[in-house]
């Protein structure tokens, strides 16, 4: 659109008799790019900051748990760094939601509440659940491949669901992909499974950021 | 190239623009005053001045909730106007190709 933010017209309240066909199919064209790149989320930018979570989060855990012989636990600054990741992950994706959305209501906005506090639920179910593991006597070994891939287990399942309210194939194979390397990866081990999520969704998400960047340009 | 046909209603640049964000939202969502503003670039005494026509044509419907500072005001296309920039968008298509077709070899 070749008027933006901020601008004013002054003189536009007024109507424009003479403005003939051809303008007019610009200044559609024109206002449906603007609004689509205003209202549109910048998916690319938030999973290449979940990209940075995952390769460099769960890459410093695996460094921390990697050759431990017996297996110990993940170091507590390697998980301080990766809770620091995530929250700050979760700010980013949370700001550039709400520029897009901004002044939207509705049932998008709705949706959009609802999609966020299941996840919220989610994760929240995921840790309560590894304090109940652990007090019923889980070892280390168990905790740290529940550690590592429940929280994807949960984000992916609630990605796939959310297709049903968005339609987008796009969320059902990212959603499906997590499910299946939440599902597998343990068989990695206790230490190697952080290295197997690190790269098999962080490698992914990078791909899908440069995708999405490519589209978006 | 003439505007025969064109509904008068939406074709005027801004009111036009209006519809076309709007009609960009899916069915049931709204934008408030504040957003669509920022969106077209228009003071609001302007935008007011065209909203109201566009309201009086039944093509959008202006909702207004609270008061004081936490007062809202939000804009949703209508059916009918889903529908009159549908005929809009297809006069304009068949105008435009009037004009395009005696170019053709």
């Amino acid at each position: 659109m070749t008027e933006g933010r901020g601008m004013r017209n002054d003189g536009d309240a007024r109507d424009a008799p003479d403005m003939d066909p051809a303008s007019a199919a610009v200044i559609i064209e024109a206002a449906r790019e603007h609004v689509q790149r205003e209202l549109t989320i910048n998916r690319s930018a938030i999973l290449a900051t979940w990209s940075i979570v995952y390769l460099l989060g769960y890459g410093v855990v695996w460094l921390s748990v990697k050759g431990q012989q017996p297996f110990r636990a993940p170091a507590g600054w390697a998980l301080a760094l990766l809770v620091a990741l995530a929250a700050l992950a979760l700010g980013v994706t949370a700001q550039l939601t709400e520029r897009a959305t901004s002044g939207v209501g509705g049932m998008s906005s709705q949706r959009r509440r609802i999609y966020a506090l299941s996840l919220v639920v989610g994760l929240l179910g995921v840790y309560v659940m590894e304090a109940a593991l652990s007090s019923a006597g889980a070892s280390q070994r168990v905790l740290s491949v529940y550690g590592a891939s429940a929280p994807l287990l949960v984000a992916g399942v609630i990605l796939v669901a959310g297709t049903a309210a968005w339609l987008s194939w796009y969320m059902f194979g990212l959603g499906a992909w997590l499910i299946a390397v939440a599902a597998t990866s343990g068989f990695a081990g206790p230490a190697g499974v952080w290295a197997v999520d690190a790269l098999a969704v962080g490698m992914p998400m990078l791909l899908l950021a440069a995708i999405q960047l490519r589209r978006r340009l | 190239m003439t505007d025969e046909g064109l509904d008068p209603v939406i074709h005027a640049p801004a009111r036009l623009r209006l519809m076309v964000t709007l009609t960009s939202l899916p069915e049931g969502d709204n934008l408030s005053f504040t957003r669509l503003q920022d969106l077209i670039g228009l003071t609001p005494g302007n935008l007011i001045t065209h909203l109201r026509k566009l309201d009086d044509a039944g093509y959008v419907q202006i909702n207004k909730t609270g008061g004081g500072v936490s007062a809202l005001t939000t804009v949703a296309l209508t059916r009918d106007g889903r529908a009159a920039l549908d005929r809009y968008t297809a006069s304009l298509r068949e105008l435009l190709d009037r004009v395009e077709l005696p170019r053709q070899p």
